[in-house]
């Protein structure tokens, strides 16, 4: 048998603790068997046209028993010539049968101690394997009869069948721990480089703030320097937060409304400070993917109306079946009176198409605003969306 | 559970901003693993006037320079090597509940955050607050208040709805839970108003807005200790806690 019909001879240490477990059983199987035909021999003492030999060959199988049970347990030894002499040793014992049992034979000497071979090599070569022993054995087992009985041709039969399934599983399963084993090692390996990316981003994080302070300590290029650390340091927390709430994950079909909205920080006109509860958000998908829509909007109206500098908050709440949200800008506020005049300048147009959003989502919206306490849409929205 | 309240009572006011001659010397530990950033806050602080009394690069450090060192503030870093900012903070707590924790992270990773919050830290400041925000939340944090930031606003409020949600237990009435006006407070503070914007919007003193907001922190880290002392006395280890 070629190296290359057997996998397992490879330095897998999962195939190799497959393999391992299955020749300790396979030990307890062969000492049974053992026992069996020991037992055997003794019961039928009698009728044995050589006694003296028989003892001798019981006593070789117990010895070669002992001798192979230690040599599979250990990996570097299960090679093919230890599986070979495993088979001429059965071979051999099967056929010394006729000789000590006499010509009229009907159950040979070694008896069903001969099937622990074949499962050696059904385990470490496959079906394959098994296949191959199996026949071995059973062509041996019946050229050493004179007759062959209805229960021969099922043992053999059995033991045809036999090799080649155990041989087939034991394939099997080391396939299995090997996967296992795999998907086991992926896991780790993302564990660690999440915990890598945390150690770099916070590192990274670090020195953007720290250059975003000094720049703006020392003027000049370097506060333009300064201003820009502060852009990427804002983008990359924005990130990480969002990367860090998404490990939770929502149910199919939602969306977590924390996360997304939690990415709006990355924006940098107006600058956004974001709050949100610290748990996950679930919301059906296309009601969080529009609560986000309508936020951008708003966020989009303190730019134009507030100008570049316009800083802006956006909180989110869960309420249980509803979520609130508000967005508020440090803007000038619009006095009661003036409502008019921004309806002039435009600004009541995008409120119309804000509200109407809203509505379609089954929610309601208000606009608060006084002089010098900025502008404040808040938002309550039901999360299956318009039922 | 011991008898003392866990929320400290707050220290006299002590008169005038930064640089007033009579002020006394506040004394502050800056924990940090990144060696630029930790050097040039401690020279920050130094430079307006305050007194470093320690510096640390490693969880293990900080509670080893702790008791010596005596400071009235701790800045803290929440990333650093093991023992991590969460369990400093908890640790410098128990051993002196006087201390003032301001956390100041980089990337204000949110469960970690609010976790040091309920092991006792009073303040929270993102790295890339300015000089002058970092010394005016450090003077804040030592007098007594609470630094909030909306975001830390916003992870307060969800926590509590997530305790209020939480199905009863029988035996715990403890629950802690937000009165109208100070949920009012908190959202308010959330929405990045400032304590000033609050008072003129809600018609309180800027004294009873601050109040409002330390008192949610305080429930939260009663019902911290509580949950631990408990946690402790069902695992038969309330000797060890008692002191």
């Amino acid at each position: 048998m070629s190296p290359s019909v057997s996998p397992s001879g490879t330095a897998d240490p999962a195939s190799w603790a497959v393999e391992s477990s299955m020749y300790r059983a396979l030990a307890v199987l062969r000492v049974v068997v053992l026992l069996n035909a020991i037992g055997l021999g003794w019961y039928r003492r009698e009728s044995l046209d050589h006694p003296g030999a028989a003892v001798a060959v019981l006593a070789g199988m117990a010895v070669w028993t002992a001798f192979v049970t230690w040599a599979y347990a250990a990996p570097q030894r299960r090679r093919a010539p230890l599986l070979v002499a495993d088979l001429l040793v059965a071979l051999v014992a099967i056929a010394a049968s006729p000789y000590i049992k006499g010509d009229d034979l009907r159950a040979t000497l070694p008896g069903f101690w001969v099937m622990a071979v074949v499962l050696a090599w059904a385990i470490h070569w496959r079906w394959q394997g098994g296949l191959v022993a199996a026949t071995a054995v059973s062509v041996a087992d019946l050229a050493v009869r004179s007759e062959i009985t209805q229960t021969n041709y099922s043992n053999i039969f059995l033991l045809m069948l036999g090799g080649p399934i155990v041989g087939f599983l034991s394939g099997l399963l080391q396939e299995m721990a090997r996967d296992r084993d795999r998907a086991e090692r992926s896991a780790a390996a993302a564990a660690e480089r999440a915990r890598l990316a945390r150690v770099v981003h916070d590192g990274v994080l670090q020195v953007l703030a720290l250059v975003q302070r000094r720049g703006a300590e020392l003027g000049g290029e370097a506060a333009e320097l300064g201003r820009l650390a502060g852009e990427q340091e804002v983008a990359l927390r924005a990130l990480v937060q969002t990367q860090e709430t998404s490990g939770a994950g929502a149910p199919a079909g939602q969306r977590d409304l924390a996360m997304l909205v939690t990415g709006l920080q990355a924006r940098t006109t107006p600058k956004v400070e974001v709050a949100v509860p610290g748990n996950p958000v679930p919301v059906a998908g296309a009601v969080a993917e529009e609560v986000v829509a309508v936020v951008r909007a708003c966020l989009h109206n303190v730019t134009d109306h507030v100008g570049s500098d316009a800083r802006a908050w956006v909180l989110l709440e869960d309420l249980g079946d509803q979520v609130a949200v508000s967005v508020r800008d440090d803007g000038p506020g619009i006095a009661g009176g003036r409502l008019d005049e921004a309806a002039a300048e435009g600004r009541l147009g995008v409120s119309e198409s804000i509200r109407g959003r809203v509505a379609g989502l089954g929610g309601t919206a208000t606009l608060t605003s006084a002089p010098g306490q900025g502008t404040e849409w808040e938002f309550t929205i039901p999360k299956k969306g318009r039922s | 559970m011991t008898s003392t309240p866990p929320g400290r009572s707050p220290r006299p006011r002590r008169g005038g901003g930064p640089g007033e001659p009579e002020r006394r010397e506040i004394r502050v530990m800056v924990v940090d693993d990144h060696p630029m950033w930790r050097e040039g806050v401690a020279r920050d602080l130094e430079e307006s006037g305050l007194r470093v009394v320690a510096t640390a690069g490693t969880g293990t450090e900080a509670l080893a320079r702790f008791p010596a060192a005596r400071p009235d503030v701790v800045v803290l870093d929440l990333q650093i090597p093991a023992p991590n900012g969460v369990e400093v903070t908890a640790s410098m707590v128990r051993d002196n509940p006087a201390v003032r924790v301001l956390i100041l992270s980089a990337s204000g990773e949110q469960q970690d955050v609010l976790d040091a919050v309920k092991a006792g830290a009073t303040g929270y400041l993102v790295k890339s607050a300015s000089r002058a925000e970092l010394l005016a939340a450090l003077l804040r944090v030592a007098e007594g208040d609470t630094v909030f930031t909306p975001g830390l606003a916003g992870l307060v409020l969800g926590e509590y709805r997530r305790l209020s949600d939480a199905p009863a237990v029988p035996d715990e009435p403890d629950t802690p839970r937000l009165t109208e006006r100070e949920t009012e407070v908190l959202r308010l503070v959330a929405k990045g108003m400032s304590y000033k914007q609050i008072a003129e919007r809600l018609f309180l003193s800027h004294r009873t807005v601050q109040n409002h907001v330390q008192n949610t922190l305080r429930k939260l880290q009663l019902h911290n200790r509580v949950q631990l002392v408990r946690y402790a006395i069902e695992q038969g280890l309330d000797d060890d806690l008692e002191r």
